[in-house]
């Protein structure tokens, strides 16, 4: 007779708060729940309180893994690239979030593991280990990569230089990068503010490109050029 | 009368437990800890009612199958995990409502509480012909019908004890009384421990050990006979065997589970405990025991 086999959760001996922190995470059905009806409630929101417009939805692709690059001006934006997904691939799309800020603070902590799904993203140090992650991410079928290539949320409302990482990740390869613009966030609310103001959202999703030979940092300003021109 | 004897029961439980914990409070004062709040826990959800109960004892089913569940990796199959979640529910709905038909309400339903394994494993045996599959599913559906019928349905009958008209004697008692049969098994054990009681299951059980705990599980019914006033001599002394040898199998049935999967603990859940099946798996085999000799000779209302 064969003998089973057993494949224990890898996170079994650790407490909820190492669980949440550590990635990739196991999949968690009560994680699911809560996250799905909180996206739910935040497309709403955003629906509602911003009257948020998505254009170029069309362009998402249906299936494969791809990267979604956009702006950053707030912590909204995240929630509005979210909300442009379809529900059924929202734990499969994975936010690169500040290790440094989104992973220390146990109630950061948990926002940022069970609502957003984030991937803990060393900007700072560790770059290389961070990046190699993504690519991990990206190399298996199904996921989506959400990056802010500013690397921080601006300060004036202009979109900053875009760091070169996006390219090393990218540069050489076939992974469609699709250019996301998102106008309003900045106004609603910046770094700083607590309560969002109920200002107008818009995204923009452009077609999906791919940088297969490519210096990583023409693809860096090729991308914030892109974005730049989108409205 | 119940009242008093089940308050009297809580000032024994707290005393006993902290007497019994203060010893461990210089070596691991975390187990300790979690002593305490799950004792606050314990009394909070029984002076709390029936509901209460009922809802606590399927919540702990609930986590205690998840971490059944991410042990074995059952967890990575939606439709059987979600199946088991749903057997836990329903275990838990048939002790809350009342027979349809007639019936006095807050009786539980008893009849569909006891056939209830039947309709689950009809439901887990439907899901890979739903699903159409054939791959690995017997040891999914295996998986799943142990872990309901030990979690959700075996410790569920502490659940549905929330029904009787003693029930705060009952509860408290079948709680406290374990627990000190276990924290019994590992006293005795350290202290005159040498020969090992099931080696391959578990290293550090020894037989005297055992014993012990069988000992003194022996006596507690007579020191708080006030729990079951109705009780008479051989009630009392099936109480003590159901705990003193109940509480050791329930234990070493979810070891063999742990062993053959390779894991010290079901998780981390409690600290200085391990997982929360670690705390309550002695009570599969009381709980359900207990429930039916208790129900067996006075019928529970």
């Amino acid at each position: 007779m064969n003998e089973w086999r057993y494949e224990p959760a890898q996170d079994l001996d650790q407490p909820v708060v190492e669980r949440l922190r550590r990635f990739p995470r196991e999949p968690d059905m009560s994680v699911y729940a809560v996250r799905s009806l909180a996206a739910l409630a935040c497309r709403g929101w955003l629906k509602l309180y911003h009257r948020m417009e998505i254009a170029g939805r069309e362009h998402l692709p249906r299936d494969g893994s791809f990267v979604m690059v956009a702006n950053h001006a707030s912590h909204l934006d995240v929630l509005c690239l979210l909300a442009a997904l379809p529900l059924r691939r929202l734990h499969h799309a994975f936010p690169a979030a500040a290790h440094d800020y989104f992973f220390v603070s146990a109630p950061r902590l948990a926002v940022a593991a069970i609502f957003v799904n984030a991937l803990p993203f060393e900007r700072q140090i560790h770059l290389r280990q961070s990046l190699e992650l993504c690519r991990q991410l990206l190399a298996n079928p199904g996921n989506i990569l959400i990056l802010f290539p500013e690397g921080t949320r601006t300060q004036t409302g202009e979109i900053g230089a875009f760091r070169p990482g996006v390219g090393w990740l990218l540069a050489g390869t076939e992974i469609p990068v699709l250019p996301c613009r998102l106008e309003g966030c900045y106004q609603a609310l910046p770094k700083g503010a607590c309560w969002p103001r109920p200002y107008r959202l818009r995204l923009a999703i452009g077609a999906p490109r791919t940088y297969p030979r490519a210096e990583p940092h023409a693809v860096a300003d090729d991308l914030r050029q892109v974005i730049y021109e989108m409205h | 009368m119940i009242t008093v004897a089940s308050l009297a029961t809580a000032g024994v439980v707290l005393a006993f437990a902290t007497f019994v914990l203060r010893k461990d409070v210089r070596t691991i004062w975390v187990t300790y800890r979690s002593w305490l709040i799950m004792a606050v826990l314990v009394l909070g959800f029984v002076f709390a009612g029936r509901v209460a109960v009922i809802v606590g004892v399927t919540l702990l089913a609930v986590f205690g199958f998840k971490e059944f569940a991410r042990a074995t990796g059952l967890y990575q199959d939606w439709w059987m995990t979600g199946a088991g979640y749903a057997g836990i529910v329903a275990t838990g709905v048939t002790s809350l409502i009342g027979h349809p038909r007639g019936m006095e309400p807050g009786t539980g339903w008893y009849g569909m509480f006891v056939a209830l394994p039947v309709f689950v494993i009809a439901v887990i045996l439907l899901i890979p012909i739903l699903r159409n599959r054939v791959h690995g599913q017997l040891q999914l559906m295996s998986l799943t019908i142990v872990g309901f019928i030990y979690i959700g349905w075996m410790f569920g009958h502490l659940g549905f004890l929330a029904n009787a008209l003693n029930a705060y004697g009952y509860l408290l008692y079948v709680v406290f009384a374990t627990e000190l049969n276990d924290v019994a098994a590992f006293t005795f054990g350290k202290l005159f421990g040498r020969h090992q009681f099931r080696s391959e299951i578990s290293p550090r059980k020894t037989w005297e050990g055992a014993i012990g705990a069988f000992a003194v599980s022996l006596a507690l019914p007579w020191v708080m006979r006030f729990s079951f006033p109705d009780f008479g001599v051989w009630r009392l002394i099936l109480t003590g065997v159901i705990v003193g040898v109940g509480g050791q199998l329930g234990d070493l049935s979810i070891s063999v589970i742990k062993r053959d999967v390779g894991i010290k603990d079901m998780g981390a859940t409690i600290p200085g405990h391990g997982g929360l099946l670690d705390r309550i798996d002695s009570l599969i085999y009381v709980a359900p025991l207990f429930f039916h000799m208790a129900g067996y000779s006075y019928g529970l209302r």
